[in-house]
C-alpha cells in the first residue's frame, strides 16, 4: 500500500486530491451546461437504435420488452432508468405495448416503484393515461436466478419485436440477450462490466460500451445544456490518460510521486 | 402537503441534502456528521424494506388477474402464489435457519438457482459460435487470442502444451487488464457527471419523473 503524500488536519488522509477534481468536474460540468452551446458528440449507434428499432415492433404488432437492470439504486440502474424513461414515451406516443420486467435482487424493490410512476407519467404525458397498465410492468421476484426464468418466459410467450437491456445486469444478462436473439427480437443492451460486455457484445444487436449508458439520458435529451456536461467526460479522459502517462515515466525514473499523491 | 412533496423542486432539495450528507464526512471526518450519514443509510435501508410490501402486492394483483380471466399460463400462477404463501408462513412459523423454510432454500431454492446459472455456458456457446467468425483481420485476431486464453482454462491443455500459459497469462494481464481499467475509468467519470446532471435537476427519470413534469 502506498502512504499519501501528505495529510492535512481535519481532511481525510491523502483525499484532498480527489475532492479538487471532483470540484472542478462540477464547475466544469455547471459552466458547459450554462453555456448551452452544443458540442459535437459522436453518434452511439446502440441509442440511435432504439426509435427504430420500437418503430419496428410498432409495425409488426409485437411488444417492446424494456428492463432497467437488477440493482438498487446506483448510477447503472439511474441510466437505465433514463433510457426506460424514452423507450415508454416512443411506447406511448406509438400505442406500443411496453412489458418492464422488474426485480432481480433484494435492493431492486425501491427502484420498482420510481420505474411505474416513471412510466406512468410518460403515458400520460403523451395523452394516453388510459393505455398504462401496470401489470405490464410485473416483479418477478428478488432472487437474480428466480427473476431469470421469469424474464425468459415473458420473452418467449410474448415474443417482443425488441428488447432493450440496461442498467445492472450481472450473470443473467447473456440468458436474457440470447433469449431475445432467438425469439427474433432487435437486441440492445449494455454492459456493466467487462467480462459480461464481451459476452454481451456476441449475443447483441447493438451494444452501449463504458459511458456510452451514463450519458445515455443526456444524449436522448437533446436538451444543449446536458449534452454539453458530456463534454466534461472527455476532457477528464485527457487528464486521466495524462496522469497514467505522467505516472508511467515517474515510476520508470524511480519516483512513485503520482502514486502517492493519488492515494487514499 | 402531499403535492409539496411529490414535487421537483421538493425532492431535488432532499437529494442535494442526503447527497451532501453522505459526500462530506467521506472527505472530512467529523463526528456529528457521521452520525448523521450512519443514519440516513439507515432510514434508506428500512425505506427499501418497506417497498417489498408493494413489490409482493403487485405479485399477488397481477396473479390473480392472470388467474380470474383465465389467461394462458394461469395455472403457473396458482403455483406461484402457493409457493409465496408457503415460503413466508414457514419462515414465520420455523425460522430462517431451520425447518420447512431452510429446507426449501437448500434443497429446491439453491439447486434451481445452479440450473439456471450453469444452463448460461449453453447460451454462451450458442453466442460465441454465432459471434466468432474470422471475417476481417481485426476479428481473426480476436478469434486467436479468445482460443489461446480458451485452451489455458482447459486443465489438459495445460498437461499438454504448457508453453500456453505465458501467452494466455500476458494477453490476460497486460491486454484484458488495460482494457479492464479503461473501462472503469471511463464509466467512474460519466457517473460523476451523471451525478452533476441529478444534482442540477436536468437528469430526473430516477424521481420517477418525465420530461416537462413538475
Amino acid at each position: 500500500m502506498t502512504n499519501a503524500l501528505f495529510t492535512l488536519p481535519g481532511f481525510a488522509e491523502g483525499r484532498l486530491i480527489g475532492l479538487l477534481l471532483l470540484i472542478l468536474i462540477f464547475v466544469l460540468a455547471i459552466n458547459f451546461m450554462g453555456s448551452a452551446k452544443v458540442p459535437y458528440i459522436r453518434r452511439v449507434p446502440a441509442l440511435d437504435a432504439i426509435e427504430d428499432a420500437v418503430g419496428r415492433s410498432t409495425e409488426m404488432g409485437k411488444p417492446v420488452v424494456c428492463s432497467y437492470g437488477c440493482g438498487g439504486f446506483d448510477y447503472w440502474t439511474i441510466a437505465g432508468l433514463s433510457i426506460l424513461g424514452y423507450v415508454a414515451k416512443i411506447c406511448a406516443e406509438t400505442d406500443t405495448r411496453l412489458i418492464v420486467p422488474t426485480g432481480g435482487s433484494a435492493s431492486s424493490y425501491i427502484v420498482r416503484e420510481a420505474a411505474v410512476d416513471l412510466v406512468r407519467n410518460a403515458y400520460t404525458a403523451a395523452g394516453r393515461p388510459e393505455a398504462f397498465n401496470e401489470d405490464d410492468m410485473p416483479f418477478l421476484s428478488g432472487e437474480q436466478y428466480a427473476y431469470t426464468p421469469g424474464y425468459v418466459g415473458i420473452l418467449v410467450r410474448e415474443r417482443p419485436g425488441t428488447m432493450v437491456m440496461t442498467g445492472s445486469h450481472w450473470s443473467e444478462a447473456m440468458n436474457l440477450a440470447e433469449m431475445a436473439n432467438a425469439v427474433g427480437a432487435v437486441t440492445i443492451t449494455a454492459g456493466c462490466y467487462t467480462s459480461n460486455m464481451a459476452a454481451l457484445a456476441c449475443a447483441s444487436d447493438y451494444i452501449m460500451l463504458g459511458e456510452e449508458q451514463p450519458a445515455a439520458g443526456a444524449y436522448l435529451s437533446r436538451d444543449p445544456a446536458q449534452m454539453a456536461s458530456i463534454r466534461v467526460q472527455d476532457i477528464y479522459k485527457f487528464i486521466a490518460i495524462g496522469t497514467i502517462l505522467v505516472g508511467l515515466i515517474a515510476v520508470n525514473l524511480g519516483s512513485d510521486i503520482i502514486n502517492r499523491l493519488l492515494a487514499t | 402537503m402531499s403535492s409539496f412533496f411529490k414535487s421537483r423542486s421538493a425532492q431535488i432539495t432532499v437529494l442535494i441534502v442526503s447527497f451532501l450528507l453522505v459526500f462530506v464526512p467521506y472527505f472530512i471526518p467529523w463526528g456529528p456528521l457521521d452520525w448523521l450519514s450512519g443514519k440516513l443509510m439507515t432510514i434508506a435501508a428500512v425505506t427499501n424494506a418497506f417497498t417489498i410490501v408493494i413489490a409482493v402486492y403487485s405479485q399477488f394483483r397481477r396473479s390473480g388477474r392472470f388467474i380470474n380471466e383465465r389467461r394462458k399460463g394461469w395455472v403457473y400462477h396458482i403455483y406461484l402464489l402457493a409457493l409465496m404463501a408457503i415460503m413466508t408462513l414457514s419462515g414465520f412459523i420455523f425460522g430462517q435457519h431451520a425447518g420447512a423454510y431452510e429446507w426449501l432454500l437448500l434443497a429446491v431454492v439453491t439447486p434451481l438457482s445452479s440450473v439456471i446459472y450453469g444452463i448460461l455456458a449453453f447460451y454462451m456457446s450458442s453466442a460465441g459460435a454465432r459471434a466468432f467468425r474470422a471475417r476481417s483481420p481485426q476479428s481473426a485476431l480476436l478469434l486467436i487470442a479468445g482460443f489461446v486464453v480458451l485452451m489455458y482454462q482447459a486443465p489438459l491443455t495445460g498437461a499438454f502444451f504448457p508453453g500456453i500459459e505465458g501467452a494466455a497469462t500476458y494477453l490476460t494481464d497486460t491486454f484484458g487488464m488495460s482494457v479492464s481499467r479503461m473501462f472503469s475509468i471511463s464509466v467512474s467519470i460519466g457517473a460523476i457527471v451523471l451525478g452533476v446532471r441529478m444534482l442540477t435537476g436536468k437528469e430526473v427519470a430516477f424521481l420517477g419523473f418525465g420530461e416537462g413534469d413538475e
